[in-house]
């Protein structure tokens, strides 16, 4: 079972990660051009005016003074209030709202990639060599290199334009509304406990699209993954103890290879979930969907600080996590890494 | 540095040079990856997109190639035997440049992809012989680095650049993303190598430092780093694409794969021009593939455990 001690240390190991993290996102936005005062009172501002915010902003402490201010802040989820995108709403806000809608991509994907990558890579590795392995080789690595902004358009064209069975962009209809039923954030799940099944269906139709072309990606990494992984453990003494003490194979490769085949996999499952927020910046722009990606895009462009500092640092916060539960995870699977 | 030196260093490249065709065809991994199928079909990707890179460069005028065509050559138009690709919202034909867009991604995903290596090969070799604080600070700041999701990171970091740099920025911001990549993978190899009887002998011998890390550790170091470059090649390329796709890397107009994919998503989706999506992310895609093939076949060839029939 996992000790208390091992959870609060690596908790203890993540502190100097996130001020690291932190000061890097400090730097950043410090060495970037622009004028954060300027952005907000605007090109034709008095100068006056444009001292006025900076003494407001704090701009003209010392830079240290700043940081320490920054660092406090930021281990309160406090990054001020949004220069331009949303003027005077506090980031948390914005943010709040934005990233249940690239979580749940994020899950819907991920669980598309863990349903179908698990098995095939199980596949592939016990039928080395054969046309199913081959396929399905073949298939993973032309899911990695196709890049999600080339394969959504496709799917776009193809299913909404040409066939016309899903629709091409947005979460849900623009018939309805989605915030007068707000409860979680998650639009299949508010439908839900509205219980009106009209628009969970439109939110699930919405869905499948980019869902699945971020689980195809996913799919493809982890397939490859478990393959590998599997090919190593079937070759270990226990799996061959297993089969002479008259084990049949299938149970063999489940019960006594899948869960030691596990552990790499957990990894790249970890790895790739930072890898799917970091993605859905493309996949919210192809299918313009309005998650915690685009509003980073438009925050950049626009020169939005406190919107990049918060979105940042809760994505690099959030992939820091996960890779937190994964170190968790693999404790459970394999006892003997918490020594 | 003393003649005698500089007489051995000599003899020893012509020693490698005189066999390197007769080294290179014994080399197991060699004849191990030349019989492998995909990595095969990964070179030849690999070359014939250099080709078409080349091709472009020399023999296309960049200028002809950003010019609007309207008035000249038909807007709009579906791919024909005229315009094969098509042409764009201005009337330039898009087969030449999307030929255009691999001279791109071939020149600055190699730069991006070199610089990476050279950066992160230094410091993982740094931290693996200097060991203790040295160490600790090189491999925590990787640590940080990759902390985040690597195209986030990019992004922030393009915003630093200023927009004159073009694709230039996007370069320098991936180059820091995958550096750390490459200073992990270093770091490990470099570490097994030191363990050798032979480090020591020549640290004995009084041999300096810059020459033990660089004659003795580095190339006991290359096959990791070889196999990390070309995996990360495919990567490089994608990343680049992503970033003018969002409109942080190449300048309106160029011929980048990225940004004639986002011209097709933002205006040619819901008007059902396929051909401004398809021809560009086409390639990009049959690139990526080519560096992963032959990635994943290098990796399979250095990796014997791989090959063996399992009973």
């Amino acid at each position: 079972m996992i000790s208390t001690r091992f959870v609060l240390k690596r908790l203890l190991l993540l502190v100097p990660v996130l001020v690291g993290v932190a000061s890097l996102v400090f730097s950043i936005l410090h060495l970037s051009p622009g004028d954060p005062a300027l952005t907000i009172a605007g090109e034709r501002a008095s100068e006056e005016f444009v001292r006025q915010i900076e003494e407001s902003l704090g701009l003209n402490d010392p830079i240290w003074v700043q940081y320490g201010r920054f660092l406090v802040d930021a281990a309160q989820f406090q990054f001020g209030e949004s220069f331009i995108i949303q003027r005077n709403t506090a980031v948390r806000e914005v943010l709040a709202n934005k990233l249940p809608v690239t979580l749940e991509l994020a899950i819907y994907g991920q669980l598309i990639g863990i349903s179908l990558g698990i098995p095939l890579g199980i596949l592939s590795a016990v039928k080395q060599d054969s046309i199913t392995d081959h396929l399905t080789r073949i298939g993973a690595l032309a899911g990695i290199s196709v890049p999600i902004f080339w394969s959504g358009p496709l799917l776009i064209l193809l299913f909404a334009q040409v066939l016309g069975w899903l629709p091409t962009s947005g979460r849900i209809s623009v018939l309805y509304n989605v915030e007068a039923i707000r409860v979680t954030g998650l639009v299949t799940v508010d439908t839900l406990i509205a219980g009106n099944w009209e628009m969970f269906v439109s939110a699930v139709r919405h869905m499948i699209l980019p869902a699945s072309v971020i689980g195809v990606y996913s799919m493809a990494l982890i397939s490859r993954m478990m393959r590998s992984s599997m090919l190593e453990v079937i070759r270990q003494d226990y799996m061959r103890t297993a089969r002479a003490k008259g084990q049949g194979a299938k149970i063999t490769v489940l019960k006594h290879g899948f869960r030691n085949a596990m552990i790499p996999v957990i990894t790249v499952i970890g790895i790739q979930f930072g890898g799917l927020l970091g993605g859905a910046v493309l996949t919210e722009t192809v299918f313009a969907i309005g998650g915690i990606g685009t509003l980073l895009v438009e925050a950049i462009k626009v020169g939005d600080y406190p919107i990049v500092q918060g979105t940042v640092l809760t994505f690099a916060f959030l992939f820091t996590l996960v890779n937190l539960g994964v170190d968790i995870t693999y404790s459970v699977l394999d006892p003997r890494i918490e020594q | 540095m003393s003649t005698e030196t500089t007489t051995t260093n000599e003899t020893a490249a012509d020693v490698n040079q005189r066999g390197l065709i007769d080294r290179l065809t014994a080399s197991p991994f060699v004849s191990r990856l030349l019989s492998n199928r995909l990595a095969l079909a990964g070179i030849a990707i690999i070359v014939a997109m250099v080709v078409a890179a080349l091709y472009a460069r020399l023999f296309l005028d960049l200028e002809v190639i950003t010019q609007s065509q309207l008035g000249t050559n038909p807007n709009r138009a579906a791919p024909s035997l005229d315009f094969p690709f098509g042409t764009d919202g201005q009337a330039r034909s898009l087969l030449p440049r999307v030929a255009y867009g691999a001279w791109y991604a071939m020149l600055f995903g190699t730069v991006t992809v070199a610089a990476s290596t050279v950066l992160g090969v230094g410091l993982g070799i740094v931290a693996a012989y200097y060991s203790d604080v040295t160490d600790n600070v090189i491999m925590r700041t990787m640590d940080v680095l990759l902390a985040f999701p690597s195209l986030l990171l990019a992004l922030a970091l393009v915003a630093i650049f200023p927009d004159e740099l073009g694709l230039w920025r996007a370069v320098a911001a991936l180059t820091l993303v995958y550096t750390p990549r490459f200073a992990r993978v270093v770091r490990g190899a470099a570490l097994t190598v030191l363990e050798n009887e032979y480090i020591d002998a020549t640290v004995a011998l009084g041999a300096a430092d810059p020459r033990v890390l660089i004659r003795h550790v580095l190339p006991n170091c290359l096959a990791p780093i070889t196999v990390q470059s070309t995996l990360n090649f495919g990567l490089a390329i994608i990343d680049l694409a992503a970033l003018s796709f969002l409109g942080f890397g190449a300048e309106a107009g160029t011929p980048s794969w990225g940004l004639m994919l986002s011209n097709g998503v933002s205006q040619g989706l819901l008007t059902g021009v396929w051909w401004w999506s398809f021809f560009p992310g086409f390639f990009l895609a049959l690139t990526v593939l080519g560096f992963n093939l032959l990635g994943d076949g290098m990796r399979d060839a250095l990796d014997p455990r791989m090959r063996e029939a399992v009973d």
